[in-house]
Protein backbone atom coordinates (compact mmCIF):
# COMPACT_ATOMS: atom_id res chain seq x y z
CA UNK A 1 0.00 0.00 0.00
CA UNK A 2 1.59 3.73 -0.39
CA UNK A 3 2.52 5.48 2.53
CA UNK A 4 -0.34 7.54 2.22
CA UNK A 5 -2.80 5.21 3.05
CA UNK A 6 -0.73 4.34 5.46
CA UNK A 7 -0.51 7.12 7.02
CA UNK A 8 -4.27 7.94 6.95
CA UNK A 9 -5.24 4.33 8.64
CA UNK A 10 -3.07 5.23 11.29
CA UNK A 11 -4.83 8.51 11.84
CA UNK A 12 -8.22 6.19 11.76
CA UNK A 13 -7.38 3.99 14.29
CA UNK A 14 -10.10 3.91 16.61
CA UNK A 15 -9.41 4.63 20.23
CA UNK A 16 -11.67 1.98 21.82
CA UNK A 17 -9.33 -0.66 21.49
CA UNK A 18 -6.33 0.54 21.83
CA UNK A 19 -4.16 -1.52 23.14
CA UNK A 20 -0.90 -0.01 24.25
CA UNK A 21 1.13 -2.85 25.00
CA UNK A 22 0.97 -4.08 21.39
CA UNK A 23 1.59 -0.67 20.02
CA UNK A 24 4.58 -1.44 21.89
CA UNK A 25 5.40 -4.40 20.06
CA UNK A 26 4.79 -3.32 16.61
CA UNK A 27 7.49 -0.92 17.56
CA UNK A 28 9.55 -3.58 18.50
CA UNK A 29 9.24 -5.40 15.47
CA UNK A 30 10.06 -2.11 12.98
CA UNK A 31 13.46 -2.81 15.12
CA UNK A 32 13.92 -6.38 13.88
CA UNK A 33 12.70 -7.92 17.59
CA UNK A 34 11.74 -11.60 16.28
CA UNK A 35 10.16 -11.98 19.45
CA UNK A 36 7.78 -9.02 19.67
CA UNK A 37 6.83 -10.19 15.96
CA UNK A 38 5.82 -13.70 17.42
CA UNK A 39 3.86 -11.75 20.21
CA UNK A 40 1.98 -10.06 17.39
CA UNK A 41 1.20 -13.00 15.96
CA UNK A 42 -0.30 -14.50 18.30
CA UNK A 43 -2.31 -11.83 19.60
CA UNK A 44 -3.64 -10.68 16.05
CA UNK A 45 -2.93 -13.80 13.53
CA UNK A 46 -6.47 -15.04 14.33
CA UNK A 47 -7.89 -11.51 13.60
CA UNK A 48 -5.96 -11.11 10.20
CA UNK A 49 -7.04 -14.89 9.21
CA UNK A 50 -10.18 -14.33 10.45
CA UNK A 51 -11.08 -10.98 8.26
CA UNK A 52 -8.62 -12.79 5.07
CA UNK A 53 -11.60 -15.85 5.44
CA UNK A 54 -14.72 -13.56 5.55
CA UNK A 55 -13.66 -12.05 2.69
CA UNK A 56 -12.12 -14.59 0.69
CA UNK A 57 -13.95 -17.74 1.61
CA UNK A 58 -10.97 -20.21 -0.13
CA UNK A 59 -9.34 -21.11 3.21
CA UNK A 60 -5.91 -21.97 1.88
CA UNK A 61 -5.77 -18.99 -0.47
CA UNK A 62 -6.91 -17.03 2.83
CA UNK A 63 -3.84 -18.81 4.31
CA UNK A 64 -1.34 -17.20 1.84
CA UNK A 65 -2.75 -13.87 2.03
CA UNK A 66 -2.56 -14.40 5.63
CA UNK A 67 1.43 -14.99 5.37
CA UNK A 68 1.45 -11.96 2.91
CA UNK A 69 -0.27 -9.61 5.56
CA UNK A 70 1.98 -10.47 8.29
CA UNK A 71 5.48 -10.55 5.92
CA UNK A 72 4.19 -6.96 5.37
CA UNK A 73 4.15 -6.32 9.06
CA UNK A 74 7.66 -7.10 9.56
CA UNK A 75 8.81 -5.26 6.27
CA UNK A 76 6.75 -2.29 6.80
CA UNK A 77 6.60 -1.45 11.11
CA UNK A 78 9.08 0.89 10.92
CA UNK A 79 6.38 3.00 9.21
CA UNK A 80 4.21 2.24 12.54
CA UNK A 81 3.58 5.44 14.96
CA UNK A 82 1.83 4.39 17.61
CA UNK A 83 1.09 8.93 18.24
CA UNK A 84 -0.95 8.35 15.36
CA UNK A 85 -2.78 4.91 15.85
CA UNK A 86 -3.14 1.45 17.15
CA UNK A 87 -1.20 -1.67 16.09
CA UNK A 88 -4.63 -3.93 15.53
CA UNK A 89 -6.22 -1.04 13.45
CA UNK A 90 -3.09 -1.07 11.05
CA UNK A 91 -3.04 -4.37 10.63
CA UNK A 92 -6.79 -5.01 9.87
CA UNK A 93 -6.43 -2.25 7.20
CA UNK A 94 -3.48 -3.61 5.53
CA UNK A 95 -5.14 -7.07 5.64
CA UNK A 96 -8.35 -6.10 4.10
CA UNK A 97 -6.69 -4.53 1.46
CA UNK A 98 -4.59 -7.28 0.71
CA UNK A 99 -7.87 -9.51 0.96
CA UNK A 100 -9.54 -7.68 -1.39
CA UNK A 101 -7.04 -7.05 -3.90
CA UNK A 102 -6.28 -11.38 -3.94
CA UNK A 103 -10.10 -11.73 -4.37
CA UNK A 104 -9.62 -9.19 -7.10
CA UNK A 105 -7.26 -11.23 -8.49
CA UNK A 106 -8.19 -14.48 -8.44
CA UNK A 107 -11.38 -13.22 -9.99
CA UNK A 108 -9.68 -13.30 -13.60
CA UNK A 109 -10.06 -17.14 -13.35
CA UNK A 110 -13.49 -17.82 -11.82
CA UNK A 111 -16.65 -16.08 -12.29
CA UNK A 112 -17.63 -14.65 -8.92
CA UNK A 113 -20.92 -13.84 -10.25
CA UNK A 114 -22.08 -17.78 -9.33
CA UNK A 115 -20.10 -18.00 -6.42
CA UNK A 116 -22.01 -15.91 -3.94
CA UNK A 117 -24.97 -16.88 -2.05
CA UNK A 118 -26.48 -13.39 -1.96
CA UNK A 119 -29.26 -14.06 0.70
CA UNK A 120 -26.53 -14.58 3.45
CA UNK A 121 -24.19 -11.42 4.02
CA UNK A 122 -21.89 -12.06 6.18
CA UNK A 123 -21.25 -15.09 7.87
CA UNK A 124 -21.89 -14.05 11.61
CA UNK A 125 -23.72 -17.54 12.19
CA UNK A 126 -20.62 -19.23 11.24
CA UNK A 127 -19.65 -21.49 14.56
CA UNK A 128 -16.13 -23.55 14.29
CA UNK A 129 -14.39 -25.15 17.45
CA UNK A 130 -11.52 -22.14 15.90
CA UNK A 131 -13.72 -19.27 15.16
CA UNK A 132 -14.10 -16.60 17.80
CA UNK A 133 -17.06 -13.60 17.77
CA UNK A 134 -15.78 -11.07 19.09
CA UNK A 135 -17.53 -8.62 21.27
CA UNK A 136 -17.58 -5.77 18.76
CA UNK A 137 -19.99 -8.60 16.49
CA UNK A 138 -22.79 -8.00 18.07
CA UNK A 139 -22.86 -4.12 17.58
CA UNK A 140 -21.99 -4.46 14.37
CA UNK A 141 -24.52 -6.60 13.16
CA UNK A 142 -26.73 -4.57 15.04
CA UNK A 143 -25.82 -0.90 12.75
CA UNK A 144 -25.62 -3.57 9.93
CA UNK A 145 -29.27 -3.68 10.25
CA UNK A 146 -29.98 -0.79 10.68
CA UNK A 147 -29.10 0.35 7.47
CA UNK A 148 -31.31 0.18 4.48
CA UNK A 149 -31.40 -2.65 2.04
CA UNK A 150 -29.27 -1.15 -0.77
CA UNK A 151 -27.13 0.67 1.74
CA UNK A 152 -26.58 -2.20 3.52
CA UNK A 153 -26.04 -5.02 0.40
CA UNK A 154 -23.41 -2.02 -1.04
CA UNK A 155 -21.30 -1.89 2.06
CA UNK A 156 -21.75 -5.78 2.21
CA UNK A 157 -20.43 -6.58 -1.10
CA UNK A 158 -17.74 -4.17 -1.26
CA UNK A 159 -16.38 -4.56 2.52
CA UNK A 160 -17.13 -8.44 2.90
CA UNK A 161 -16.52 -9.49 -0.97
CA UNK A 162 -14.08 -6.73 -1.85
CA UNK A 163 -16.15 -5.80 -5.37
CA UNK A 164 -15.68 -2.02 -6.18
CA UNK A 165 -18.29 -0.02 -6.38
CA UNK A 166 -19.30 -0.20 -9.84
CA UNK A 167 -18.97 -4.11 -9.58
CA UNK A 168 -21.48 -3.33 -6.62
CA UNK A 169 -23.40 -0.94 -9.26
CA UNK A 170 -23.62 -4.01 -12.18
CA UNK A 171 -24.67 -6.48 -9.30
CA UNK A 172 -27.16 -4.65 -7.80
CA UNK A 173 -28.84 -3.26 -11.30
CA UNK A 174 -28.37 0.55 -10.24
CA UNK A 175 -25.95 3.57 -11.74
CA UNK A 176 -22.25 4.14 -9.82
CA UNK A 177 -23.60 7.91 -8.71
CA UNK A 178 -26.46 5.71 -6.84
CA UNK A 179 -23.94 3.20 -5.27
CA UNK A 180 -21.19 5.70 -3.73
CA UNK A 181 -24.28 7.82 -2.73
CA UNK A 182 -25.52 4.59 -0.64
CA UNK A 183 -21.86 3.75 0.45
CA UNK A 184 -21.31 7.48 1.84
CA UNK A 185 -25.12 6.98 3.08
CA UNK A 186 -24.02 3.87 4.72
CA UNK A 187 -21.19 4.68 6.06
CA UNK A 188 -22.06 7.54 7.98
CA UNK A 189 -24.61 5.84 9.45
CA UNK A 190 -22.83 3.09 10.77
CA UNK A 191 -20.21 5.31 11.85
CA UNK A 192 -22.62 7.09 14.12
CA UNK A 193 -23.83 3.78 15.26
CA UNK A 194 -20.89 2.42 16.49
CA UNK A 195 -20.12 5.89 17.80
CA UNK A 196 -16.94 5.55 16.36
CA UNK A 197 -14.96 9.48 17.05
CA UNK A 198 -12.21 10.15 14.71
CA UNK B 1 -12.36 19.55 -3.45
CA UNK B 2 -14.19 18.05 -6.67
CA UNK B 3 -17.33 16.71 -6.38
CA UNK B 4 -16.31 13.70 -8.49
CA UNK B 5 -13.69 12.77 -5.82
CA UNK B 6 -15.87 13.57 -2.76
CA UNK B 7 -17.71 10.98 -4.53
CA UNK B 8 -15.32 8.18 -3.47
CA UNK B 9 -14.23 8.88 0.20
CA UNK B 10 -16.88 6.02 1.25
CA UNK B 11 -15.63 3.61 -1.49
CA UNK B 12 -12.15 4.27 -0.80
CA UNK B 13 -12.73 3.74 2.98
CA UNK B 14 -14.36 0.41 1.98
CA UNK B 15 -11.83 -0.62 -0.57
CA UNK B 16 -14.21 -0.58 -3.04
CA UNK B 17 -12.03 1.44 -5.53
CA UNK B 18 -10.01 -0.44 -8.54
CA UNK B 19 -6.03 0.49 -8.46
CA UNK B 20 -5.95 3.54 -10.91
CA UNK B 21 -8.78 5.05 -9.03
CA UNK B 22 -7.23 4.15 -5.59
CA UNK B 23 -4.21 6.29 -6.51
CA UNK B 24 -5.64 8.98 -7.61
CA UNK B 25 -7.76 9.17 -4.68
CA UNK B 26 -4.80 9.14 -2.46
CA UNK B 27 -3.11 11.93 -4.06
CA UNK B 28 -5.86 13.74 -4.14
CA UNK B 29 -6.21 12.73 -0.13
CA UNK B 30 -2.71 13.84 -0.02
CA UNK B 31 -3.45 17.67 -0.79
CA UNK B 32 -7.22 17.82 0.96
CA UNK B 33 -6.51 18.20 4.83
CA UNK B 34 -10.82 17.84 5.36
CA UNK B 35 -10.97 14.93 3.05
CA UNK B 36 -8.72 13.18 5.84
CA UNK B 37 -10.08 14.56 8.47
CA UNK B 38 -13.74 13.14 7.10
CA UNK B 39 -11.51 9.77 6.26
CA UNK B 40 -10.21 9.06 9.79
CA UNK B 41 -13.96 8.35 10.94
CA UNK B 42 -14.58 6.29 7.91
CA UNK B 43 -11.17 4.22 7.89
CA UNK B 44 -12.49 3.74 11.84
CA UNK B 45 -16.21 2.51 11.22
CA UNK B 46 -14.06 0.03 8.60
CA UNK B 47 -11.81 -1.36 10.51
CA UNK B 48 -14.93 -2.03 12.95
CA UNK B 49 -16.73 -3.82 10.42
CA UNK B 50 -13.41 -5.97 10.16
CA UNK B 51 -13.07 -7.41 13.45
CA UNK B 52 -16.30 -9.06 14.74
CA UNK B 53 -15.15 -12.70 13.67
CA UNK B 54 -11.63 -14.43 14.95
CA UNK B 55 -10.14 -17.64 13.22
CA UNK B 56 -7.47 -19.43 14.51
CA UNK B 57 -4.54 -19.77 11.48
CA UNK B 58 -3.47 -23.53 10.93
CA UNK B 59 -0.07 -23.66 13.12
CA UNK B 60 1.96 -24.12 10.16
CA UNK B 61 1.53 -20.45 9.42
CA UNK B 62 3.37 -19.78 12.55
CA UNK B 63 5.82 -22.08 11.96
CA UNK B 64 6.83 -20.45 8.62
CA UNK B 65 6.28 -16.98 9.72
CA UNK B 66 9.04 -17.35 12.18
CA UNK B 67 11.74 -19.50 10.02
CA UNK B 68 11.14 -16.79 7.32
CA UNK B 69 11.06 -13.50 8.66
CA UNK B 70 15.13 -14.14 9.73
CA UNK B 71 15.81 -13.47 6.11
CA UNK B 72 13.33 -10.98 5.02
CA UNK B 73 14.89 -7.17 4.58
CA UNK B 74 13.18 -4.46 6.67
CA UNK B 75 12.63 -1.02 5.84
CA UNK B 76 14.61 1.08 8.34
CA UNK B 77 15.22 4.38 9.43
CA UNK B 78 18.28 6.45 7.55
CA UNK B 79 20.90 4.94 9.55
CA UNK B 80 21.21 2.14 7.52
CA UNK B 81 21.92 4.40 4.54
CA UNK B 82 25.16 5.68 6.05
CA UNK B 83 27.14 3.44 4.30
CA UNK B 84 25.72 4.28 0.87
CA UNK B 85 26.58 8.26 2.05
CA UNK B 86 30.15 7.63 2.60
CA UNK B 87 30.39 6.22 -0.66
CA UNK B 88 29.38 9.24 -2.19
CA UNK B 89 30.84 11.88 0.02
CA UNK B 90 34.35 12.35 -1.84
CA UNK B 91 31.52 13.51 -4.94
CA UNK B 92 30.14 16.46 -3.72
CA UNK B 93 32.71 18.91 -3.01
CA UNK B 94 33.37 19.81 -6.27
CA UNK B 95 29.42 20.44 -6.99
CA UNK B 96 27.94 23.18 -7.18
CA UNK B 97 25.15 24.99 -8.57
CA UNK B 98 23.05 27.08 -11.16
CA UNK B 99 20.53 29.04 -10.74
CA UNK B 100 16.87 27.30 -10.45
CA UNK B 101 13.33 28.15 -9.97
CA UNK B 102 12.34 26.95 -6.66
CA UNK B 103 8.60 25.61 -6.75
CA UNK B 104 8.35 23.26 -3.57
CA UNK B 105 7.55 19.80 -2.75
CA UNK B 106 4.40 18.17 -1.74
CA UNK B 107 4.95 14.80 0.91
CA UNK B 108 2.55 12.52 2.06
CA UNK B 109 3.93 12.43 5.37
CA UNK B 110 5.53 15.70 4.97
CA UNK B 111 4.26 18.45 3.91
CA UNK B 112 4.50 21.93 1.67
CA UNK B 113 8.21 23.18 2.33
CA UNK B 114 6.36 26.71 0.46
CA UNK B 115 3.00 27.76 0.73
CA UNK B 116 1.69 27.47 -2.50
CA UNK B 117 -2.14 29.22 -3.48
CA UNK B 118 -3.85 27.09 -5.72
CA UNK B 119 -2.92 28.81 -8.99
CA UNK B 120 1.22 28.06 -8.28
CA UNK B 121 -0.33 24.37 -7.43
CA UNK B 122 -2.13 24.01 -10.60
CA UNK B 123 0.69 25.99 -12.79
CA UNK B 124 2.61 23.44 -11.26
CA UNK B 125 0.98 20.21 -11.83
CA UNK B 126 0.71 21.61 -16.04
CA UNK B 127 4.34 21.49 -15.88
CA UNK B 128 4.69 18.10 -14.30
CA UNK B 129 2.47 16.73 -17.30
CA UNK B 130 4.30 18.38 -19.61
CA UNK B 131 7.86 16.90 -18.19
CA UNK B 132 6.61 13.21 -17.77
CA UNK B 133 4.76 14.12 -21.24
CA UNK B 134 7.92 15.06 -23.43
CA UNK B 135 8.99 12.85 -26.32
CA UNK B 136 12.34 13.17 -25.10
CA UNK B 137 11.91 12.35 -21.08
CA UNK B 138 14.45 10.13 -19.57
CA UNK B 139 14.48 8.31 -17.14
CA UNK B 140 17.01 7.72 -13.96
CA UNK B 141 16.37 6.12 -10.81
CA UNK B 142 17.77 5.17 -7.46
CA UNK B 143 16.50 2.55 -5.27
CA UNK B 144 18.00 2.00 -1.53
CA UNK B 145 18.30 -1.35 0.19
CA UNK B 146 16.78 0.15 3.34
CA UNK B 147 13.68 0.28 0.99
CA UNK B 148 11.74 3.28 -0.86
CA UNK B 149 13.25 4.61 -4.53
CA UNK B 150 14.28 8.39 -6.04
CA UNK B 151 13.39 8.68 -9.42
CA UNK B 152 14.36 11.63 -11.81
CA UNK B 153 12.26 12.05 -15.27
CA UNK B 154 14.48 15.23 -17.47
CA UNK B 155 13.16 16.39 -20.41
CA UNK B 156 15.39 18.31 -22.26
CA UNK B 157 12.79 20.14 -24.23
CA UNK B 158 10.89 21.76 -21.38
CA UNK B 159 14.23 22.79 -19.44
CA UNK B 160 12.62 21.02 -16.28
CA UNK B 161 12.56 17.72 -14.75
CA UNK B 162 10.76 15.99 -12.13
CA UNK B 163 11.73 13.86 -9.04
CA UNK B 164 9.45 11.53 -7.53
CA UNK B 165 10.67 10.00 -3.93
CA UNK B 166 8.96 6.59 -3.24
CA UNK B 167 8.74 4.99 0.53
CA UNK B 168 11.77 6.38 1.68
CA UNK B 169 12.56 5.35 5.28
CA UNK B 170 11.75 7.77 7.70
CA UNK B 171 14.96 10.70 7.69
CA UNK B 172 14.47 10.24 11.66
CA UNK B 173 13.01 13.06 14.07
CA UNK B 174 13.06 16.20 13.27
CA UNK B 175 14.74 15.67 9.57
CA UNK B 176 13.55 15.62 6.01
CA UNK B 177 15.07 15.18 2.50
CA UNK B 178 16.16 17.99 0.77
CA UNK B 179 16.68 17.98 -2.96
CA UNK B 180 18.85 20.32 -4.53
CA UNK B 181 20.33 21.09 -8.17
CA UNK B 182 23.82 20.90 -9.14
CA UNK B 183 26.61 22.20 -11.19
CA UNK B 184 30.18 22.82 -11.35
CA UNK B 185 29.86 26.34 -11.12
CA UNK B 186 27.59 27.51 -8.24
CA UNK B 187 26.48 26.41 -4.92
CA UNK B 188 23.99 24.07 -4.80
CA UNK B 189 20.35 25.22 -5.29
CA UNK B 190 17.51 23.90 -2.68
CA UNK B 191 14.51 22.29 -5.01
CA UNK B 192 12.96 21.68 -1.47
CA UNK B 193 12.20 19.36 0.60
CA UNK B 194 10.17 15.95 1.39
CA UNK B 195 9.98 13.05 4.35
CA UNK B 196 9.44 9.44 2.98
CA UNK B 197 7.60 10.52 -0.34
CA UNK B 198 7.60 13.39 -2.53
CA UNK B 199 7.47 14.68 -5.86
CA UNK B 200 8.55 18.03 -7.36
CA UNK B 201 9.59 19.81 -10.66
CA UNK B 202 12.57 21.63 -11.03
CA UNK B 203 13.04 24.19 -13.83
CA UNK B 204 16.62 25.29 -15.41
CA UNK B 205 17.99 21.47 -15.23
CA UNK B 206 19.72 22.83 -19.12
CA UNK B 207 22.59 23.90 -16.34
CA UNK B 208 22.83 21.12 -13.90
CA UNK B 209 24.84 18.53 -13.35
CA UNK B 210 23.40 16.84 -10.81
CA UNK B 211 20.15 16.39 -8.55
CA UNK B 212 21.71 15.81 -5.18
CA UNK B 213 19.18 14.56 -2.24
CA UNK B 214 20.55 14.84 1.69
CA UNK B 215 19.18 14.51 5.02
CA UNK B 216 18.49 18.00 6.84
CA UNK B 217 17.09 19.64 9.82
CA UNK B 218 13.35 20.25 9.06
CA UNK B 219 12.68 23.55 7.45
CA UNK B 220 15.46 22.71 5.21
CA UNK B 221 19.16 23.83 4.85
CA UNK B 222 20.54 27.07 2.71
CA UNK B 223 23.55 24.86 1.85
CA UNK B 224 23.66 20.90 2.27
CA UNK B 225 25.20 19.94 5.41
CA UNK B 226 25.62 16.03 5.22
CA UNK B 227 26.97 14.44 2.24
CA UNK B 228 24.43 13.55 -0.31
CA UNK B 229 22.40 9.75 0.50
CA UNK B 230 21.67 9.92 -3.13
CA UNK B 231 23.17 11.67 -6.45
CA UNK B 232 21.26 11.64 -9.97
CA UNK B 233 22.79 12.85 -13.35
CA UNK B 234 20.73 15.10 -15.65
Amino acid sequence: MSASAAQLKLAAAPEHDAEPSLNDLLVKVGRGDETAFAAIYDHLGSSVFGLARRVIRDPARAEEVAQEVFIQVWQSAARFDPAKGNAKSWLLTLAHRRAVDAVRHDQAATNRENKYDWSSGPDFDEVEETVTITLEHEQVKRCLDGLTELQREAVNLAYYQGYTYAEVATALNANTATIKTRMRDGIVRLRDCMGVVA
Amino acid sequence: MSTDLHSLMAPYALDALDQDERSRFEAHLDQCADCRAEMAGFMATAVRLGDTVRHAPPPALRERLLAEIGDIPQERPIVTALAERRGLRRTLPRLAMAAAFLVGAVGVGGYLVEHQNAEEANDRSVAMSTVLGADDVTTASKSFDAGGSVKLYSAPSADAAVIIAKRLPSPGKGKVYQVWMVDTEAKPTSQGTFVSDGEMIMKGVAEADHIAVTVEPEGGSDQPTAAPIAIIAV
